[in-house]
């Protein structure tokens, strides 16, 4: 019952470049969410999606950490929310391809492992509910915006 | 929240690795208690204990066969579960795409 998702993208923009753009503060804030991101193994950080009253959403922080940080190859951060998802990694891989950029991505160690015994167990049922309700309402929002 | 009790107990019967690797085991065939119970560390009270919980959830079912119950996976109440993933899987989908409109608005001549 482990997962994890995985996709291949193909980019027409150099390696540098697709570096620039995943591991920078800035950028990540551009395509991500607002971030306190430093591209330095240890560095602790967090994104934060913002709330939206309008519909319900109280917002949310996702913990991370820097695994790995290899420019341009190889960017690793692990994801932590309540529940679940409290040890999961996200990884980027970068191989040149051409003129541009084949990107590996990842997202592993959803294995729906509690690390802390009973507490936790109890915190993973909550967690998951509260996810699973924040992330449509995310979800919705992106595809809203979508044209 | 929408999510009803009975996800809850779906959600806490996998959350314990022991119970996701009974389910692993009846998904490729039916075991009986001690068939399942050669595969583990634990009594096998300890093991029942944990078939009661998946039980409960509606995750399997049990069948007489002579003196012996047969355990029988039951995956449709795993469709959450799936749902869920599915949701990450959105998410990273519309993050990677604007990723990429990201790129192609920054990128120099």
């Amino acid at each position: 019952m482990n997962h994890s998702i995985q996709r291949e993208l193909q980019l027409p923009q150099p390696r540098e470049r697709v570096w620039q753009a995943i591991a920078n503060s800035t950028a990540l804030a551009q395509w991500m969410y607002p971030n306190d991101f430093e591209p330095r193994v240890g560095h602790p950080f967090t994104f934060r999606v913002p709330a939206n009253p309008q519909v319900g959403f109280d917002g949310l922080t996702v913990r991370c950490e820097v695994l790995e940080c290899e420019p341009p190859d190889r960017l690793v951060f692990s994801w932590c929310v309540a529940g679940p998802v409290a040890n999961t990694r996200v990884s980027f891989r970068l191989e040149p391809d051409g003129s541009g950029t084949r990107l590996f991505f990842e997202h592993s160690g959803f294995d729906l492992t509690q690390p802390k015994g009973d507490q936790a167990f109890k915190g993973a049922q909550y967690g998951w509910a509260k996810m699973l309700g924040q992330l449509s309402v995310v979800l919705g929002e992106l595809a809203a915006d979508e044209p | 929240m929408v999510t009803s009790t009975r996800e809850h107990d779906v959600f806490g019967a996998i959350s314990h690795p022991a119970r996701r690797h009974m389910l692993d085991l009846l998904a490729s065939a039916d075991h009986s208690v001690s068939a399942i119970t050669s595969h583990f560390k634990m009594s096998r009270p300890a093991v029942s204990q944990h078939l009661r919980v998946l039980l409960d959830a509606g995750l399997v079912s049990e069948q007489r066969h002579g003196r012996e119950r047969r355990y029988h996976l039951v995956p449709e109440p795993l469709g959450p579960v799936r749902d869920w993933i599915a949701h990450y899987e959105r998410f990273w989908d519309d993050h990677l795409l604007r990723l990429q409109k990201h790129l192609s608005q920054t990128s120099e001549p």
